[in-house]
């Protein structure tokens, strides 16, 4: 089996790693379009902030004789009835399968003055894009990001991290409306502020000026003119389907395809930001990674289809990479949860403070999450969303991570702790045994321990050791045994111990 | 009578000990043999409950003191020496004949001497003549074995003395709960606490995990099974941020681009969706050991895996990123820094390196290199052909017993493996399909009565012997009192059933005589032996580190080698191979009706199958029953008590238990101590899935489902 692709980026390089791991009856050529190697596109916004080297993007290279890779060529006709690939360096491929995984490209949106594109306005969608980016943020003083998705919000916060004064322009009606409501989106807002990012919503700017030097402001409908070095468009994406639309397959927003990726000519399939699956298009790596997951075992493997269904649970999860904002969603988040649906939504909502968060739970289980400025909860929520456990009975569990020692379970105090509670961990030395000792004359941790073996392990309880028998000393009296503990404090001194009613049978020897 | 130095019969650190025996007349009278601390390296005179009680084990009152035979009516009846060493022959040679000599198998122990370990190898591929010998070593330390191997040449869990540690800046602890396992250790961390350097990666907030509170540290709580994508992260941060030592791998390794390519795809975001770990905390993380490493002129750093990563379908992979760590830091072979496996049983170390390993012969050589098996061969004088080779390792062992076409004959020496293997319920019906099962024990355990043969053995403190402690120092364990009448050495059995076999030589009952053969088969091998007796051990109260060769003539003995790699690492260019690696997750992965993660481990009042350590009273009464550890959320939603019992149950089956409500453990996550046997006993719910390289079951995390159960043991209510 001869399989082209088109299209080395993130999803193409992968599915290419999982076809050559799956089978060695492929072979395998790649033509990717940029003439850098395969590179992880996510973390741009990165390398624009300046938190991470360009080498750190670098996707694994084919090792494989199975591969052949050709950079800086681009696929520029298809012929389906002969099944072969005119490539831009007049190359001609025959194939028996034709993967495209073109990707998208950035979206220019319709401003006056941006065609041509004036010097210092840049998308961020290729490495190139990010080092031209880095290039004017080094002259520059200020800049202006036009779109509020999250790809605007984290080239917003990288250049305020590289202490431009930035100003962010959303022509939507609040920031990330894909992701968030109003009132999350105001938490967002309120940690835009503390990081000093200046936030235009509802503002589709008018026009963009320039001069032969390059971009000097932004035109906003209300007549604000915002003065500017650098102008980063985050205004979305358009997936790469001209390739396709040329060879005759069916086109939509993407390239039309089914549950199994093919497309309407089943020796040709798409996946990544190209395609238009039947679930739409997320435009996050994860759906593209596992589309070219699914799509490398079913060819080496067809049988294998009907059980490798798309895995949209972990693969909607959108986060936030910016320093000093934290900003995660899931599954039903956003407007869509107002609409009309079998779930309850619970919410903690402070935006004063950049906090806001709300699950969403359905038959048990959390099917969406917005959590703004709570990133343990995030990391929490994501596991209970993407692992399907069930939610607590009270789902508003979920929406604080209790602080440790908190509730009340409180720290006992030398008086108040139970003669039973463990001392010295290693030999399950009590209170009451030192106690005991300190009655018989032991006076010193040398002698206790002598008698007892605390302190003799790890030697980690040798201060607790130390101020019981401060305590010891201190009472003029000798200590009255304490009355029997009961709750919360009762477990926490039995740590080590057992309580009467914890009494199983003791398994001895079995037989058979 | 006058003390005895010598050292603990239980886990790896091997905390050093006097044991003095009653006299004679005091004995009568049922005195006590008493046990004191002893100044060492590593314990420093301390010991845990388990090692001051350790003494009781040889009094213990149904210690096995004659033969056993089952006879026709089910039960097992007490024989002479005799009549069950003529049955044990007469059987394993009619199965011989009948079936091949593949058809006899022997499982070891991780807990037997260097000595014993050595013959029981040489007696299965000589005597036996079967491939098939494997041991319990298989569950704990396979996959450490495998990646250290691969990366550096060489497997010796620490590389270094144990008391380097103390000058680190930072220890990263990966799945090792030492400061329960093994408490006197951690007294070696005190110098990274102090400096808020104690990273401990573990999905509960152990007592080793409690050791990061209060500035001391970090406690990262990933999703069990996903501790290989928290190392990923880890580098991948090293290399984003350029903390990586660069002059160090261009020097020392190879293979660093693949792995930097490989982690690109690991962001710590994307780690987060995967772990549970906020990704700010992993980044946290990658800096504070960077900042310790001596490229950033830190004090040094150590990287540390335990059983909780390595007990696992990916285990030798997530090894191989704690390396892949460890050098992208600069670490192995730097004074102070390193990494390395923290082993676990007594002599886990020096068990898996004289040839009780299905494919290995002693001095860590490999059963298929043909030069190994000539000197090996010329060591016992025979002809190298007549050596077996690879055999099945442990779980694919168990597996195959009693099938056709696999071992319808298993002798055990130190190991109580229907309540230490995974899956044990299935376990145990292989076993009940053999033709004859024998079992070498000190006392009646539970696979011991299953067997159709029990043969009483000496223990620790009533036979001579080395064991190879967590730091490869090999140490003397010594005679401190006659073992009691009836039992006799498993260098003593061997003999005894090599001579029924018609091997009359080469079986010594001395294990001083034993060890001077295992140093001279080792010499040469990557653990070489080879300088070193029981004599020179006896004059040398530390111990001494291999490789330990024997000198030239003229020359004076080698010192041993605290520390490897200073210089080059045993591989064949001299430098560290760096392996990229990918997560795949758990064999058994939580689904609808199986909702929670199972992680089993150890308590501080036992070890391993606690055959002994339920035998002392003490420990017995602190840590009486099985328990599950569950999280208040996960007990209010099943609407469990603290106390109450529930069902944990999974694919392989149910164990009942006493639920233990804590915080420590993650909302989807229970865990379980291995320790018991019967319905709460915690191996009939794991997986025997296994690592593809190293062999090792997936212990540490499973899919199971909990449920309250009514007192009568019947569900109350199903959970939803």
């Amino acid at each position: 089996m001869h399989v082209v692709v088109i299209g080395h980026g993130m999803v193409g390089s992968r599915f290419v790693d999982e076809l050559v791991s799956r089978t060695e009856d492929a072979s395998v050529t790649v033509l990717g379009a940029e003439h850098h190697e395969p590179y992880n596109r996510v973390l741009l916004s990165e390398l624009v902030a300046g938190r991470i080297g360009a080498t750190s993007l670098t996707l694994p290279a084919p090792a494989n004789r199975q591969v052949t890779v050709h950079r800086g060529v681009a696929g520029v006709e298809v012929d389906r009835h002969a099944r072969t690939v005119t490539a831009s360096d007049a190359r001609v491929l025959a194939y028996d399968v034709l993967v495209l995984a073109t990707g998208a490209r950035a979206r220019i949106p319709d401003i006056t003055g941006l065609d041509p594109l004036p010097a210092h306005v840049h998308p961020l969608r290729t490495v190139d894009d990010a080092h031209a980016i880095v290039a004017a943020a080094r002259t520059g003083t200020r800049a202006v990001v036009i779109g509020a998705g999250v790809l605007g919000l984290e080239v917003a916060c990288g250049l305020a991290e590289r202490s431009l004064e930035v100003t962010l322009v959303h022509g939507g009606p609040h920031l990330m409306d894909r992701q968030l409501d109003a009132d999350a989106a105001r938490a967002v807002e309120h940690g835009l502020q503390h990081l000093g990012i200046a936030v235009r919503v509802g503002q589709r700017p008018r026009e963009v000026v320039a001069s032969a030097d390059g971009v000097s402001g932004v035109l906003l409908p209300d007549g604000e003119h915002l003065a500017t070095d650098l102008l980063v468009l985050s205004t979305g994406t358009v997936p790469e389907t001209d390739l396709a639309a040329r060879a005759g397959l069916a086109v939509g927003r993407g390239i039309v395809v089914g549950p199994d990726g093919a497309t309407s000519d089943p020796a040709v399939f798409a996946i990544g930001d190209c395609a238009q699956p039947p679930e739409g298009g997320t435009g996050l790596i994860a759906q593209g990674w596992d589309q070219a997951r699914r799509l490398a075992a079913m060819l080496a493997d067809p049988s294998s289809l009907p059980g490798l269904t798309p895995n949209q649970v972990g693969t909607d999860v959108v986060r936030l990479k910016a320093h000093g904002l934290e900003v995660v969603t899931m599954g039903i988040s956003g407007s869509a949860v107002a609409s009309p649906g079998a779930h309850r939504a619970v919410r903690l909502s402070d935006p004063a403070t950049g906090r806001h968060v709300e699950v969403v739970v359905a038959a048990g289980v959390v099917v969406g999450a917005t959590c703004v400025g709570a990133s343990t909860v995030a990391a929490d929520l994501t596991a209970a969303y993407t692992l399907q456990t069930p939610v607590p009975s009270d789902p508003a569990q979920l929406l604080l991570r209790p602080v440790r020692g908190a509730g009340t379970e409180v720290e006992p105090s030398v008086t108040l702790m139970p003669d039973r509670a463990t001392i010295c961990r290693c030999n399950g030395v009590t209170k009451g045994e030192v106690s005991a000792r300190w009655t018989q004359g032991a006076r010193t941790v040398e002698e206790i321990a002598l008698t007892t073996r605390a302190t003799t392990g790890c030697g980690g309880c040798t201060d607790a050791v130390c101020g019981l028998l401060e305590w010891l000393a201190k009472s003029t009296d000798p200590p009255e045994p304490e009355a029997e503990p009961s709750g919360a404090m009762a477990r926490r001194a039995q740590a080590t111990s057992s309580l009467p009613m914890r009494t199983l049978q003791t398994s001895g020897p079995s037989s058979r | 009578m006058l003390p005895t130095a010598t050292h603990c019969p239980y886990c790896a650190l091997q905390c050093a000990m006097e044991l003095t025996a009653p006299d004679a007349s005091a004995e009568k009278v049922g005195a006590p043999v008493t046990v004191s601390g002893r100044d060492f390296p590593t314990s420093r005179g301390g010991l845990c409950q388990k090692g001051w009680t350790s003494a009781q084990v040889l009094r213990t009152p149904d210690r096995l003191t004659t033969p056993l035979l089952r006879g026709t009516d089910g039960d097992l009846h007490p024989a002479t020496w005799d009549e069950a060493l003529d049955l044990v022959a007469t059987r394993l040679i009619a199965l011989r004949e009948a079936h091949g000599p593949a058809a006899v198998a022997v499982f070891g122990g991780g807990g037997l001497t260097n000595e014993k370990a050595y013959a029981l190898g040489k007696f299965a591929r000589v005597v036996l003549r079967t491939p098939n010998i494997d041991y319990n070593g298989r569950f704990c330390m396979a996959s450490a074995a495998a990646g250290a191997n691969r990366a550096f040449g060489i497997d010796r869990g620490l590389p270094f003395p144990l008391a380097d540690l103390g000058s680190a800046q930072a220890v990263l602890l990966l799945g090792s709960n030492l400061a329960e396992t093994m408490p006197p250790s951690s007294v070696h961390l005190a110098g990274a606490r102090a400096a808020g350097g104690l990273v401990v990666v573990d999905p509960r907030h152990s007592p080793t995990a409690a050791l990061t509170d209060g500035g001391a540290g970090v406690h990262l709580q990933p999703i069990p099974g996903t501790d290989l994508v928290v190392l990923l992260a880890l580098l991948h941060v090293l290399w984003a941020e350029d903390l990586i030592d660069a002059s160090y791998l261009a020097a020392r390794t190879h293979g660093a681009d693949e792995v930097r390519r490989s982690v690109a795809a690991w962001w710590p975001e994307r780690a987060e969706q995967v772990t549970g770990v906020p990704a700010d905390a992993m980044r946290g993380t990658a800096r504070l050991l960077a900042a310790a490493s001596p490229t950033h002129g830190g004090s040094g750093a150590y990287v540390l895996t335990g059983r909780g990563v390595e007990q696992s379908t990916q285990g030798t992979a997530t090894v191989t990123a704690a390396i892949n760590l460890a050098l992208a830091l600069g670490l192995p072979g730097r004074r102070g820094s390193g990494y390395g496996a923290v082993t676990g049983q007594g002599n886990g170390q020096g068990g898996r390196e004289h040839g009780q390993k299905s494919d290995q012969l002693p001095g860590y050589r490999r059963i298929d290199d043909p030069a190994a098996r000539a000197h090996v061969a010329r060591v016992w004088g025979i002809d190298p052909d007549s050596l077996p080779g690879p055999g099945l390792p442990a779980v694919e062992l168990l597996h195959r017993c009693g099938t056709p076409d696999g071992p319808r004959a298993l002798l055990v020496h130190g190991s109580n493996l229907v309540v230490s293997a995974p899956n044990s319920d299935s376990v145990r019906a292989r076993l009940a399909a053999l033709d004859l099962l024998v079992v070498c024990d000190i006392v009646p355990s539970e696979t011991a009565m299953l067997a159709d043969v029990v043969l009483p053995v000496t223990q620790w403190a009533e036979e001579d012997g080395t064991t190879t402690s967590l730091e490869g120092r090999v140490l003397r364990r010594r005679k401190a009192l006659e073992p009691p009448d009836g039992v006799r050495s498993e260098l003593e059995v061997l003999n005894a059933l090599a001579a029924r076999l018609g091997v009359t030589r080469g079986f010594p009952t001395d294990p001083a005589e034993v060890f001077d053969e295992l140093a001279r088969a080792s010499a040469g091998g990557v653990a070489d032996y080879g300088g070193l007796s029981h004599e020179r051990l006896d004059a040398d109260t530390d111990g001494l580190f291999w490789p330990c060769p024997a000198p030239r003539t003229g020359e004076p003995p080698h010192p041993g080698t605290p520390r490897l790699f200073l210089e080059r690492f045993p591989t064949p260019d001299g430098r560290a191979r760096m392996v990229a690696v990918d997560h795949h997750g758990p064999a058994d992965d939580l689904r609808a009706d199986a909702p929670v993660y199972l992680v089993t481990g150890r308590v501080l009042q036992h070890y391993q199958s606690g055959a002994q350590t339920r035998r002392v009273p003490a420990l017995a009464a602190a840590q009486p029953d099985p328990y599950v550890e569950l999280h208040p959320l996960l007990a209010d939603r099943i609407d469990v008590e603290d106390g109450a019992l529930v069902e944990v149950t999974s694919a392989r089956g149910t164990a009942v238990v006493v639920a233990h409500v804590t915080a420590r453990t993650r909302q989807d996550v229970v865990f379980m101590p291995f320790h018991w046997s019967g319905s709460g006993s915690a191996n009939r719910l794991t997986t025997d899935a296994t690592d593809p390289i190293s062999g090792m079951p997936e212990f540490k995390v499973c899919a199971v489902d909990v449920r309250r159960a009514a007192p009568d043991g019947q569900v109350v209510r199903r959970c939803t």
